[in-house]
């Protein structure tokens, strides 16, 4: 009987794993096998597929276009650095015991919650030539320019990446505000007592304590700066001639508009490659406190 | 003494202002927009005030000739059925990996956060011609199907997070009762999980409404095209007129900005989950 009931049981745990296990195995660990497969095939997604070895990998580092889309991604790899996540510490390290914290907070949060693609039609708006607010602006503070904000190379890339700081520098400073409220407040008061700045503080004393939270955020950042797509697809479509790709819209474009499937998914396996070298050495961080519990 | 802490911070504020003015002219610039009719803006600076409140025509215009409300519906589904599938599937994975244990529980665990590594372009093509195979190409059960998919391994991590802070004793106690471990999930650990299931719904909710690439490549109809896609189709190449556009974009922002309204401080939440994860 209690052998039974053990077995009953045992069975019980496997079938509460099942579903969330059979859905994501069906429909993403076995794809994602059956794409590294696909790389290596000439394949239009009609006719047999035809096997070529590591020739799409070759063509990848002779392709212009592609090799403009990685120059793209290291330029929106770096700038998001820069601008979301490095801002996003500043703002928050800025909002931090002003008057009016919570207004200024919430201003920055506001971004958040609508999608890349309103944040893409928003900004194509706001860039556009003749009729966007950021021409108009310069128009009436008198300043002679009015560039086409995205059709215009490198031009395109920057104002995009500044649609993309619009988004997503709230989320980085809510995770510091986090990590500045974990700071004890006595070896700051114990500074600020010996009479260092308030500038000194922040370098010395801050910075240090923030490393952990601050490894965290720059790490996704730069992952999620990789994966960028729907901003890039709303304001230019990639274009004008794929100048503002990046290796996540070449992919797309090599695969559903010119269907070269086993290029498109050639090019996704080294777009992930990129990601999961970022991400390893974090994950392995994270997988090892895992297994305490085990 | 007392002046020169304030004076000092003078600078700060103007920065902080500068920056909220920066932050706030997008989304002031977008209503202004989406309040004009389309003669009022190509003859009006972007500044002006509408000569009209055109927001409710430029909706009813928007839902006639681009049928915006199939796309609704769809997302909505897509949204709802997609979530609840998610929240049963991994609260139900997280309890057993964390309290029943099985054999392997933590290679399972590993296999379904796998899912979280990789760009969406790892799945694309595959998913696109098992689909296409499978009759699940521009179908609603193949949205939802694969929106649950993508969901689950941060869904599952944010549940096992949860129930490994769920006493023991709890359980001891429900065992000594005689409960199995169905009823155990069902009447001791499901009343509890609130706080991972609002995050949870909050996060994968939003994710599924605001999806563009998924519904790009698995569906073509209006009837299975998701909302983002539908919006995003409007800009075509050419910018199309920007004045149904922003209305279209306001109003499929809303059922998002009132779940992070009314969800707010899970957020905080899920933040510290994912980056944890």
């Amino acid at each position: 009987m209690e052998d039974v009931l053990k077995t009953r049981d045992t069975v019980i745990s496997y079938l509460f794993i099942l579903p969330a296990f059979a859905l994501v195995v069906v429909l993403l660990v076995i794809p994602m096998f059956q794409n590294v497969y696909y790389s290596f095939f000439n394949w239009n997604g009609l006719s047999t597929p035809l096997f070529i070895g590591l020739k799409n990998y070759v063509t990848m580092f002779t392709d212009r276009v592609i090799g403009g889309a990685m120059l793209n991604t290291i330029l929106w790899v770096v700038f998001t650095l820069a601008f979301p996540a490095l801002g996003g510490l500043l703002v928050a390290v800025f909002v931090t015991g002003v008057k009016g914290a919570g207004f200024f907070k919430s201003v920055f949060f506001v971004p958040l919650t609508i999608s890349f693609v309103a944040t893409g039609v928003i900004w194509a708006y706001m860039f556009s030539k003749e009729l966007g607010v950021i021409n108009g602006l310069f128009g009436i503070i008198g300043l002679p320019w009015k560039p086409s904000w995205l059709t215009d190379v490198p031009l395109n890339s920057f104002s995009m990446i500044i649609a993309w700081t619009w988004q997503q520098l709230g989320a980085n400073m809510v995770m510091f505000l986090m990590g500045l409220g974990t700071i004890p407040r006595d070896p700051i008061e114990a500074c600020l007592l010996d009479g260092a700045s308030a500038w000194q503080t922040f370098i010395h004393v801050k910075l240090p304590m923030l490393r952990p939270i601050t490894t965290v955020v720059f790490t996704m950042a730069m992952v999620n700066s990789f994966k960028v797509f729907d901003i890039i697809w709303v304001m230019t479509r990639g274009g004008p001639y794929s100048s503002s790709e990046t290796l996540a819209v070449s992919m797309f474009r090599e695969t559903f508009t010119l269907f070269h499937m086993g290029y498109g998914a050639a090019i996704s396996v080294i777009l992930s490659l990129i990601v999961i070298v970022i991400s390893a050495a974090y994950i392995r961080r994270m997988t090892k406190r895992d297994m305490l519990y085990y | 003494m007392t002046a020169r802490p304030v004076l000092r911070k003078i600078p700060l504020y103007a920065v902080l202002i500068v920056l909220s003015l920066l932050w706030l002219l997008p989304v002031v610039s977008s209503f202004l927009v989406s309040f004009k009719s389309s003669k009022d803006f190509v003859s009006q600076s972007w500044a002006d005030l509408p000569t009209q409140f055109y927001f409710f025509r430029n909706l009813a215009t928007v839902m006639k000739e681009y049928r915006l409300q199939d796309n609704l519906a769809s997302s909505f589904i897509y949204s709802a059925v997609g979530t609840v599938v998610v929240i049963l599937c991994s609260s139900m994975a997280g309890f057993s990996i964390v309290r029943l244990r099985p054999k392997f529980n933590f290679l399972l665990f590993l296999v379904i956060y796998s899912g979280t590594l990789f760009p969406f372009q790892m799945y694309l093509i595959p998913v696109y011609r098992l689909f296409n195979t499978l009759g699940l190409y521009d179908t609603r059960t193949g949205m939802i199907l694969i929106y649950s998919a993508i969901c689950i391994p941060f869904s599952l991590f944010v549940y096992r997070g949860f129930y490994t802070t769920i006493p023991r004793e709890i359980e001891e106690a429900a065992k000594l009762d005689g409960c199995g471990p169905v009823r155990a999930f069902v009447s001791v650990f499901l009343p509890q999980s609130l706080p991972p299931t609002a995050v949870v719904a909050l996060f994968q909710a939003t994710w599924i409404w605001n999806d563009l690439l998924f519904g790009m490549v698995l569906s073509r109809t209006q009837y299975v095209r998701p909302v983002m896609v539908a919006v995003a189709t409007m800009t075509g190449y050419g910018g199309g007129n920007i004045p149904w556009i922003m209305t279209a974009v306001i109003f499929t922002s809303i059922p998002t900005i009132l779940l992070f309204v009314a969800l707010r401080k899970f957020f905080i939440q899920g933040m510290v989950m994912s980056i944890t994860s």
